[in-house]
């Protein structure tokens, strides 16, 4: 009797709750569906086995075409029934089953009986479904019928043509759009469903023209919206409003904060709620905006409702990462919700904790933490983890104790997702963090000892390959690494002889001892073990082989810079047809096939009607990393320092839209031109850009990478690379010019013509500026970064900015001529005073830290004067930096 | 005696509840949504709008309960009639009898309709409408025209009737109410 079956229904006892439904055979209730078919109905029957069907729908199971036509027929034969709870089943049988176009059209003659009839729930559903299966030419027919029930009285009939609209509006936008009167109409309806349903459709119909939106925005904030779903909508509105929109540069205020503001004291904590939220996602939001939305949320900290508790503390949590000091108010509520029954509160809580905490809370927080880590699932404790991670990075000098914490979670039990976490954490703080390494290291030592995941162990072994050798007594850990060629796998056998390889090329002093370890290893019973252990004893041992010592390390310490896809096809042609000639690992391209970059999408186009706000973009400098050293022609041009964001050549709507991402290396700058072909009739085909370099005369060009050919409405890149002095932040104007050979294409058959025609497009102007070669990178305390520079590096010099028309305008002006990170919050400048400090950060080209403290003053004839202080780790750096502003 | 008779009649419906099932075919715009009209309140009106999939009507005459699919006619709904015209009582097939032209057609989806294994053995009354229209056929032109004569499977009846002037429906009706089946 002991079936796994039974058995897990005992696991499951105390759930009890069967679906009554648990078990049904689709063939059972298809037999079941004759009951359609029978000249007596019997209502309640058919609703129970329609009831089935959904159920079995609902669980995935799927209808063959014969199945589902017959299902279909049999439903529609329901119609003759008057029994108001079977028809709504029909309705939604015909909406679920969705069978083909040229079937459902049966049923509809008796949905637009229904519309009109005078059961409301008939009327609502009808809509509903008939607008589901309708096209073009059917929806002009009934239009007026849509029409009239978007205002009509009942709201549950108004409502579902307007979700309908919604609906309609993704295929039939036109006829949608003239049903703008009627939807205004219903965002005065006193049905708050009406309302919020109404709204959502108003702004979707309209999202497209920003004054329309803003006018929507406008009229509607001053007062009438009751419903607090539609009031929530309206935030989010307004929110995309601001954003466009921007802050009033004559008096610093921001439109529509007043009415956000005022939302908090709604008696709808949704609506509450939805407004903090709204104020804490303000691009570059001042503190003082932000105080009021920070209290709300810590009185919801302490709120009955798990869910508000949530809420609030997902919020804070997020404004914690760029506004710590704002959230330090709520410490203590937080503190109380590390033991919230809510496991979800309670990691969202600790690591806000870890991020608004000083220096000398992080032993209190890592004991408190260290209990409840036992209670959390695995994916919390990855958050945690990753929370300290950073935390250790912000607060170097406790690395003890959180490196202490990371090795004894890493001991205890834990999924890979989670023992991978830590030890990525474990190894950037190595890497971050010089002091932590011979303990960081001890720690992975330890824990290879006893992983049961295979990935990690090699990978351990290969960072202790790398960074082994370079501490102090890189003797201790080759036993821990001779232990894995003993205990492990095959796998991890054959890293662990290279690792040990590794200790033999750089630590003379162990040479001897490693041949010995190498040598037992040519008895192992794996291929690649044994392979490997020959080949590095051959490499090493001095006496047999001629490469030199160079050969061996970049071989051993080198990475395979090609894309393991090209390998890839390339062998397999290889192997194809076999030729004498040995393979040439030289001859694989190193292009990345994929385009990798992503495009940023035109913001304004995604619909964010009922969805959340746009995220932010993402970095994308790793993406141009990757392209970059893929080309051929700028591979040794050493480390990217920095690229900026896409500057637009075109207007926006011409022929060939195209904009410049300026790369700079250290002594090169390569412009990458990403161009979009948007004339469905034209190929492009090599395509360049001829840049004239007159006005810049400090840059010489030294290459350029035509693109072979720029198809209709595919992004694809072309750069022209040029040479600069080293170091030195060069500026100078560009002029460009897009020369390419057109190709008629057509349409139909997407085939090009043969003969193209030259053709040259003139592209817009653009210069490289002092801020080009200035990277922002923020410091999370200033004042403690500021004291930690040597103070002899400082430079302080005065100026007058002349005549401005704010103080705000001249701190903008000033940050974007430096092109460095405000910290602190201290872009922002409060409205009418009358003096300001702003503090920047940033690295300037040559890895240099920059601080720069800016403090402006402005007198009653609106001329501003600037004190301009600027320390780093190079005087000549901070020199540079005041010529940027003297010139500027 | 008649008043005992009608008393007999009215308990007999009482317990013999009569019970019917008809569907209503033919091209688009040979007036069987009109029929219906004509049916269950005798009234016409010009301007119905084309049925688009179907119709269905409940109308009760005496003692029997006529349930009617009244179906679309275009071409995009033919193919679907048979699926409505399985298990009824009678196949009703209405003719726009003015509109020769379409003659042929609808003698053809009448013949491809009866072939339906399905539909075998199921009784067929042919409705010739529009007579009111000076050029609408004579019943034996319309019997002939149509090939009634070589279908032999099953009952089938020819009425000539107007719906625009109330001719002939009420022996239609008597037709139908001699084929309704009784239910307990």
């Amino acid at each position: 009797m002991a079936q796994p079956l039974v058995k897990k229904d005992d696991d499951r006892d105390e759930e009890a709750d069967y679906s009554p439904f648990l078990g049904i055979e689709k063939g059972a209730v298809l037999q079941e569906a004759r009951v359609f078919n029978d000249p007596q109905l019997d209502a309640r029957r058919c609703s129970q086995v329609i009831t089935k069907l959904l159920y079995l729908l609902n669980q995935g199971e799927t209808f063959t075409k014969v199945e589902a036509t017959e299902v279909f027929f049999a439903v529609t034969k329901l119609f003759q029934s008057r029994d108001i709870g079977l028809r709504r089943m029909v309705y939604l049988m015909i909406k679920e089953l969705s069978p083909s176009a040229d079937e459902v059209i049966i049923v509809t003659s008796s949905l637009m009986k229904d519309m009109n009839s005078r059961t409301d729930m008939y009327r609502a559903n009808a809509i509903r479904v008939l607008c589901r299966i309708t096209d073009g030419t059917l929806l002009t027919q009934i239009e007026r019928y849509l029409k009239q029930a978007i205002v009509d009285k009942n709201p549950v009939v108004a409502s579902a043509a307007l979700v309908s609209g919604i609906h309609l509006l993704q295929t039939t936008p036109e006829i949608v759009k003239r049903w703008s009167n009627e939807v205004q109409e219903a965002v005065q309806s006193r049905a708050a469903l009406v309302q919020f349903h109404a709204l959502a459709l108003l702004h979707q119909i309209r999202q497209n023209d920003r004054l329309a939106v803003s006018k929507l925005v406008t009229s509607l904030t001053k007062g009438t919206v009751r419903s607090p779903l539609a009031q929530c909508l309206l935030i989010r509105y307004t929110s995309q409003v601001i954003r466009e929109t921007g802050v009033n540069s004559q008096t610093g205020d921001r439109p529509f904060y007043d009415y956000l503001e005022s939302c908090l004291r709604h008696k709808a904590e949704m609506v509450i709620f939805e407004a903090a939220k709204a104020i804490t996602e303000l691009s570059n939001v001042t503190t003082r905006e932000l105080t009021p939305a920070i209290t709300v949320l810590q009185l919801f900290l302490s709120s009955s409702k798990p869910v508000l508790r949530f809420a609030a503390v997902r919020t804070l949590n997020k404004v914690a990462m760029t506004h710590p000091m704002a959230v330090t108010n709520c410490n203590i509520d937080m503190e109380s919700l590390i033991s919230d029954q809510n496991r979800s509160i309670a990691t969202l809580a600790i690591t806000t904790l870890l991020k608004t905490g000083n220096e000398s809370s992080v032993d209190r927080l890592m004991k408190q933490i260290t209990n409840f880590m036992s209670d959390i699932a695995d994916e919390f404790k990855i958050v945690v983890v990753e929370a300290i991670r950073s935390l250790c990075l912000k607060f170097p000098l406790k690395y003890r104790s959180l490196m202490n914490f990371l090795s004894n979670i890493l001991r205890e039990e834990g999924g890979f997702e989670y023992k991978k976490a830590i030890v990525d954490s474990i190894v950037i703080l190595i890497r971050d963090i010089p002091d932590a390494k011979e303990s960081g290291l001890l720690h992975l030592c330890e824990f290879i000892e006893d992983c049961e995941f295979t990935y990690l162990s090699t990978q351990i072994l290969h960072f202790l390959g790398n960074e082994g050798p370079k501490t102090s007594d890189p003797s201790k850990y080759i036993r821990y690494i001779y232990n894995r060629v003993i205990l492990e796998n095959a796998t991890v056998r054959a890293s662990a002889v290279s690792t040990l390889a590794k200790f033999g090329a750089l630590v003379d002093s162990l040479k001897p001892r490693i041949f010995i370890l190498l040598r037992r290893c040519l008895f192992d019973n794996d291929d690649e073990v044994r392979d490997r252990a020959t080949l590095y004893l051959n490499c090493l041992d001095d006496g047999s082989v001629t490469e030199t010592d160079k050969d061996v390390k970049e071989f051993l310490f080198g990475s395979l810079d090609i894309p393991l896809t090209n390998i890839e096809t390339s062998l397999k042609n290889y192997a194809q047809d076999p030729t004498e000639e040995p393979f040439d690992i030289n001859s694989v391209t190193k292009e990345v096939k994929s385009q990798p970059l992503v495009e940023k999408k035109a913001p304004g186009k995604k619909p964010t009607g009922l969805g959340a706000p746009p995220p932010a973009p993402t970095s994308a400098s790793d993406a141009y990393e990757r392209l970059l050293s893929s080309i051929p022609e700028f591979a040794n041009f050493g480390k990217l320092f920095k690229s900026s964001a896409p500057v637009e050549l075109t207007e926006a709507e011409t022929e060939y839209a195209v904009n410049v991402v300026k790369h700079i290396f250290d002594r090169h700058v390569v412009f990458q031109y990403n161009c979009t072909n948007t004339i469905p009739e034209q190929l492009l085909e090599n395509v360049t850009v001829i840049v004239d370099a007159s006005e810049a005369e400090e840059f010489s060009e030294v290459g350029v990478k035509p693109l072979k050919s720029l198809p209709y409405d595919t992004p694809a890149q072309t750069f022209v690379a040029f040479e600069k002095p080293e170091g030195v932040p060069a500026a100078g104007k560009f002029s460009n010019t897009l020369r390419f050979s057109v190709k008629e294409v057509d349409t139909s058959t997407g085939e090009a013509e043969d003969d193209g025609v030259e053709d040259e497009y003139q592209l817009e102007d653009f210069e490289v500026v002092a801020a080009d070669y200035i990277l922002k990178v923020g410091v999370s305390n200033f004042r403690n970064a500021w004291e930690s520079m040597d103070p002899d590096t400082e430079r302080i010099d005065e100026y007058g900015l002349g005549p401005r028309e704010s103080l705000v305008e001249a701190v903008n002006a000033v940050i974007s001529l430096l092109g460095m990170q405000p910290c602190e919050g201290t872009e922002a400048v409060p409205t009418n005073s009358r003096s300001h400090t702003c503090l920047l950060s940033g690295v300037y080209i040559g890895n240099v830290k920059v601080l720069v403290r800016l403090s402006f003053g402005i007198d009653g004839s609106k001329e501003v004067a600037m004190k301009l202080a600027v320390r780093s780790d190079d005087v000549n750096v901070s020199e540079a930096v005041h010529e940027i502003v003297a010139s500027g | 005696m008649g008043l005992w008779d009608s008393l007999l009649n009215w308990l007999r419906s009482l317990f013999y509840k009569q019970e019917m099932e008809l569907s209503l075919v033919g091209l688009q715009n040979a007036g069987k949504t009109s029929l219906v009209n004509a049916i269950a309140t005798g009234g016409y009106s010009e301007d119905l709008i084309p049925t688009v999939g179907f119709n269905m009507r409940k109308v009760t005459k005496g003692n029997v309960t006529i349930k009617l699919w009244d179906l679309g006619g275009q071409r995009r709904f033919r193919s679907m009639w048979e699926r409505y015209c399985r298990g009824v009582s009678a196949i009703v097939y209405v003719i726009d009898a003015a509109d020769r032209d379409s003659i042929p057609i609808t003698r053809s989806e009448l013949h491809d309709l009866l072939k339906k294994p399905t539909l075998a053995g199921i009784p067929l009354l042919v409705l010739g409408n529009k007579i009111d229209k000076s050029e609408a056929l004579a019943e034996q032109a319309l019997i002939d025209q149509l090939g009634l004569n070589s279908i032999t499977d099953r009952e089938v009846c020819c009425y000539m009737i107007s719906c625009k002037e109330t001719v002939n429906i009420d022996i239609v009706i008597e037709w139908l109410i001699k084929h309704s089946k009784t239910v307990k």
